[in-house]
């Protein structure tokens, strides 16, 4: 019985269809890999299953619960947590504050601001930033700060991540670091994972199943190594305007 | 007369007056559209215009017509201190307003609007004045049309007209879009955002300052201190409804509320139509925030 | 709520206001006429403190609350002879009946938007109550009551006191957390778990429901309301200058900045009646221009130790 499951998902904003009959299936400690030229409905996708938008069509359900009607912060109880593409940091507070907050309102029935800092520690040295962790969010390096997202969305204690183009905009020594560490943290926690990416390299190494999208619909569903080699994703590449790094 | 009459009556002096409201609102909206700023002491510079026209009535006999121009020259003056005293260090380096910033200009120019208020009262006294100034009347059969409020509605659609051409047609105006839409496409095109910026803002001061000098026809007693307390949330009002950085917003939300408040201060009294008139903004905010124009 | 043991900071406030206290039994009538004002305005800080300090949202119509609970005290006593404490108490409900109505409507609006529809609210309820004439059509409402200052100013020393404890547990708890990520970041907030409407609510209606008895007090301590003078926008300025001055957020902030606002005040009281707001007026401008973190803020930044010990 897969975790996740979104039955024709369709978005139309103004005019504008986004999202066109999209369908998946996320089992547990899987890794969902979903890609697509720009503008083929990856991120609307995520935000809809996230609770951020409602679909103009379609149903997502989680362990056979309906959650699209739902709003983010309820979702976060079912154990689903989505990280930013632009990194949104609490400005305001450290790191370990930042993480500290998911803990508190997460579904890990941590109430107290003491405990909650030292579980916030705790998942920080996870993602390697422990030496961070007293320091101001708004001082972090963009790799910094998108490794906070992802200490965020787990310290909630979702069994369910969204990730939202976490590998973009690193060097190729900082990719092969989260790469590596996403790997490690999988193994460790086994949670379920949609990933949706631009950075090709990153995609196809954690990915057990990949699924493309152009356009708003879906071109093909297959493992790393067939969509790699699959003709109809190739050519919505090559045709498009904007063709993945 | 009879009640169709009244309701021709009221629809053209809601009209006219709607006209004005229009570019006392306009300057409002300027600003907010494309520098993102919401200016609380907007009411006071109204009153400032307002009071401009009645010392130049005073002193040099000039009418409000002729007043609103050199209003403007003063307001576009204002408006370039204004940009530098209190926007610049917000502006200068940051591409979005976060919330933080925002509070600061709301706070910094809540404060502003009380103080010039008081000083106001305290200079001018708070004794209201007014300016007379009646260059005759237009009759339309039953419609009669007092000449002064005709010349300030039309000089009022004048001003937002030539704004909008000075912003679609010059090179500045573009370069002023462009920054309303994504600041550093501003570079792009070749401007300075501090350049373009300010004058975005002092642009929007000069249309405020105009605006209060043509109000005047409309307060022939009531020029007072306190006055940017009522235009100010009008202003509001009115970008709100004709949503901010949409320049035709202006006359859109002016005439409406120019309307609403005229025809239900026929029924009612000037209080409850004002309150109306406010009140609108809480379903537009709740129904469509981003106004009342797509 | 985890009650971890307090710091320094809470003691120091509860110094403050035993001081407060002492000084009224000891000095009698006299100074606790004058002290009453300052701890209006303490009440008055605390009470949008919390929706405008600790959430983030600018309330400039906050003085509605104040105007609410001015109105509830005035007409109880006036027209029906009830007891003043119960006045405030009514203000007090009313404030948070009212925060509670308007909050779920104008809460969803964000930034200058909620702003200016708490402006325009005040001004709808001003030009309403002018139209009723159970609310004396604008004009005064007044009362005679013996002359015993003491309670007044204990009411509202107690209000005070309970605001100081609220505010200081709220910022150390998890709502703390919960508010302060949703003034840095609303979005990120919810995606995190953090429920923005709820908080926001609450935060509004205990700024409604303190705002509201300190109102009460208010008209009790000048015996009567006017609708001029009770829906003045100098009041929220008054309030928005105590927190920023003091240090927005904070549980120090609010009463600091009520001592720096009010007692120049006092001493200008002769001087022109305008002066006030100018002054005030000015200094919101050159704090949130230059020191938008208040005194607290200033002082926090300056020393390692006082970072840890100011909250």
């Amino acid at each position: 019985m897969p975790l996740l499951q979104a039955r024709n998902v369709s978005k139309n904003f103004g005019g504008v269809q986004a999202l066109k009959d999209v369908s998946l299936d996320l089992p547990e400690s899987a890794v969902l890999g979903l890609i697509g030229p720009n503008g083929s409905g990856k991120s609307t996708l995520l935000n809809i299953i996230a609770g951020v938008e409602k679909p103009t069509s379609g149903i997502v359900k989680l362990d056979s619960k309906r959650i699209d009607n739902l709003r983010t912060n309820r979702i976060i109880r079912y154990g689903l947590a989505k990280t930013h593409q632009i990194p949104k940091p609490f400005s305001n507070m450290t790191a370990r504050e930042n993480v500290a907050v998911a803990v508190l309102y997460g579904r890990r029935n941590i109430h107290s601001p003491r405990p909650a800092l030292e579980e916030a520690d705790k998942i920080l040295s996870m993602v390697r930033m422990g030496s961070r962790k007293d320091a101001p969010a708004d001082s972090l390096t963009v790799q910094e700060k998108k490794r906070l997202e992802l200490a965020r969305a787990i310290a909630t204690g979702a069994s369910i991540l969204l990730l939202d183009e976490v590998f973009a905009g690193l060097s190729p020594e900082e990719l092969k670091d989260s790469i590596q560490l996403f790997k490690k943290l999988h193994d460790e926690l086994h949670f379920s994972v949609l990933v949706v990416e631009h950075v090709m390299r990153a995609v196809l190494n954690i990915s057990h199943k990949v699924m493309v999208l152009e356009e708003g619909r879906v071109i093909a569903t297959g493992s790393p190594d067939e969509i790699v080699h699959d003709e109809k994703v190739i050519q919505a590449y090559l045709g498009s305007k904007n063709p993945a790094a | 007369m009879v009640a169709v009459e009244l309701i021709v009556r009221d629809l053209a002096f809601g009209l006219m007056l709607g006209c004005v409201f229009s570019v006392v609102a306009h300057g409002l909206n300027i600003i907010w559209g494309v520098v993102k700023v919401v200016n609380i002491a907007h009411g006071e510079f109204i009153m400032l215009g307002a009071y401009g026209a009645y010392f130049l009535n005073l002193f040099a006999g000039m009418t409000p017509l002729e007043t609103a121009p050199v209003d403007a020259i003063i307001g576009l003056l204002v408006g370039y201190a204004f940009y530098y005293a209190f926007l610049h260090r917000e502006l200068h380096n940051k591409e979005m307003i976060t919330l933080q910033s925002e509070m600061v200009t709301l706070a910094a120019t809540f404060g502003l609007s009380l103080f010039i208020s008081n000083l106001a009262i305290i200079l001018f006294t708070g004794n209201p004045v007014g300016i007379i100034y009646n260059p005759g009347i237009l009759q339309f059969g039953y419609l009669t049309v007092p000449l002064a409020a005709l010349y300030v509605a039309i000089l009022s659609v004048l001003i937002i007209a030539g704004t909008w051409l000075f912003l679609e047609r010059t090179f500045i105006g573009s370069a002023i879009r462009a920054y309303a839409q994504d600041v550093t496409a501003t570079e792009l095109v070749g401007a300075d955002p501090a350049k373009v910026a300010s004058l975005a803002t002092a642009l929007g001061f000069a249309v405020t300052m105009a605006g209060g000098a043509l109000l005047t026809v409309w307060v022939p007693v009531g020029i007072n201190p306190l006055m940017g307390g009522l235009y100010a949330p009008i202003s509001f009002v009115i970008v709100v409804l004709g949503g901010p950085g949409k320049m035709w917003g202006s006359l859109v939300g002016g005439l409406t509320l120019g309307i609403v408040i005229d025809l239900v201060q026929a029924f009612a009294t000037a209080q409850v139509a004002y309150a109306t008139a406010f009140l609108i903004l809480i379903p537009v905010l709740v129904f469509r925030p981003k106004g009342i124009l797509k | 709520m985890n009650l971890q043991k307090p710091g320094l900071t809470l003691y120091g406030l509860f110094i403050v206001m035993a001081f407060l206290a002492t000084a009224a039994l000891l000095l009698g009538v006299a100074v606790s006429s004058i002290l009453v004002v300052l701890l209006i305005y303490a009440a008055l800080a605390y009470s949008i403190n919390f929706i405008t300090g600790m959430i983030g949202y600018v309330d400039f119509g906050h003085v509605l609350f104040m105007a609410i609970g001015s109105y509830a005290l005035a007409t109880l006593v006036s027209y029906y002879g009830a007891n003043p404490l119960l006045g405030v108490g009514a203000g007090a409900v009313l404030g948070l009946v009212f925060a509670l109505g308007i909050g779920l409507v104008i809460l969803r609006f964000r930034g200058v938007y909620f702003a200016i529809a708490t402006v325009v609210l005040v001004l709808a309820a001003y030009n309403i109550v002018l139209q009723l004439p159970q609310l004396g059509t604008g004009g005064e409402i007044i009362f005679n009551r013996p002359l015993q200052p003491l309670a007044p100013y204990f009411t509202i020393w107690t209000v005070v006191m309970i605001e100081i404890i609220l505010t200081y547990y709220v910022n150390r708890s998890r709502i703390g957390f919960g508010i302060r990520a949703i003034k840095s970041e609303e979005d990120a907030a919810s995606s995190v778990g953090v429920s923005p409407q709820r908080l926001k609510l609450i935060g509004y209606m205990l700024g409604g429901l303190f705002g509201g008895a300190a109102g009460g007090v208010y008209s009790w301590s000048t015996s009567g309301v006017t609708a001029g003078p009770a829906f003045d926008f100098t009041f929220s300025l008054l309030m928005l200058a105590m927190i920023i001055i003091g240090g927005v957020g904070t549980s120090i902030g609010p009463l600091l900045g009520a001592v720096v606002v009010y007692i120049p005040s006092y001493f200008l009281l002769t001087s022109v009646a305008q002066a006030q707001p100018l002054i005030i007026g000015l200094l919101v401008i050159i704090m949130a221009l230059f020191l938008p973190d208040g005194i607290v803020g200033l002082l926090r930044r300056s020393n390692e130790r006082l970072r840890l010990v100011l909250e």
